[in-house]
């Protein structure tokens, strides 16, 4: 799976867990870029990752996330 | 009241208690909310309108996945995180509703809980729907 690959199917689950079909993502954005990005959608999002994308994250793994980009990095690294 | 800690949960899981909708109640929640829209306080507006009765808000049966959240499923250490709710039929004073909660996921890194709710009336007819995400405290 492309990176690119990856960040359509990322942006389509922003949208959905958001509710926000404008929503576009770059490396560079962070919940700072997206209103109701608080923890609790943190998780909501973390979560529909996991089931699109098959992976399981480890709470190590994804509490240092600075961005998008570094969640594509990490779910590129879990599919393999 | 229960008091299932997350490891003592699992997929399947259920629980389920019955309720019955009064008048009574339905003034103490149109005390509290405000919501005096016709539809729920006048009998003959609302049998005007082709109901047989004044209709129970939405919110007040909906309300009851709160009680199955906290005192039920899991009960004391619920952190109760978002409840989405659909309305499939009217609810009116008399009805003995019975709600459902039954586990649907469970994530162990999150520690996140999704249960499927449902309200059905003495009929047998599902009145409510739901989804509740929740979490469970240490």
């Amino acid at each position: 799976m492309t990176r690119e690959e990856i960040f359509a199917q990322l942006t389509e689950i922003f949208q959905d867990v958001f509710d926000d079909d404008e929503i576009v993502l770059t490396d560079d954005t962070t919940a700072d870029d997206i209103e109701d990005w608080d923890s609790l959608e943190q998780i909501n999002l973390l979560v529909a990752i996991e089931k699109e994308f098959k992976i399981k994250f480890q709470l190590s793994d994804v509490s240092s996330l600075e961005n998008v980009g570094a969640m594509v990095d990490l779910v590129e690294k879990l599919v393999g | 009241m229960n008091s299932y800690k997350f490891n003592e949960l699992s997929v399947g899981m259920s629980e389920s208690f019955t309720v019955t909708i009064t008048e009574e109640i339905m003034d103490k929640f149109i005390e509290i909310t405000g919501d005096v829209s016709p539809i729920h306080v006048n009998r003959e507006y609302a049998v005007a309108h082709g109901f047989k009765n004044r209709v129970c808000h939405g919110m007040l049966f909906g309300s009851m996945f709160s009680t199955m959240a906290g005192v039920y499923l899991p009960g004391e250490h619920c952190l109760l995180h978002s409840v989405e709710t659909k309305f499939s039929l009217p609810v009116f004073p008399g009805d003995v509703l019975t709600v459902t909660g039954k586990i649907s996921e469970i994530n162990d890194t999150f520690k996140t809980v999704a249960v499927k709710g449902t309200i059905t009336n003495q009929d047998g007819k599902k009145v409510c729907k739901a989804n509740i995400q929740l979490g469970v405290r240490e």
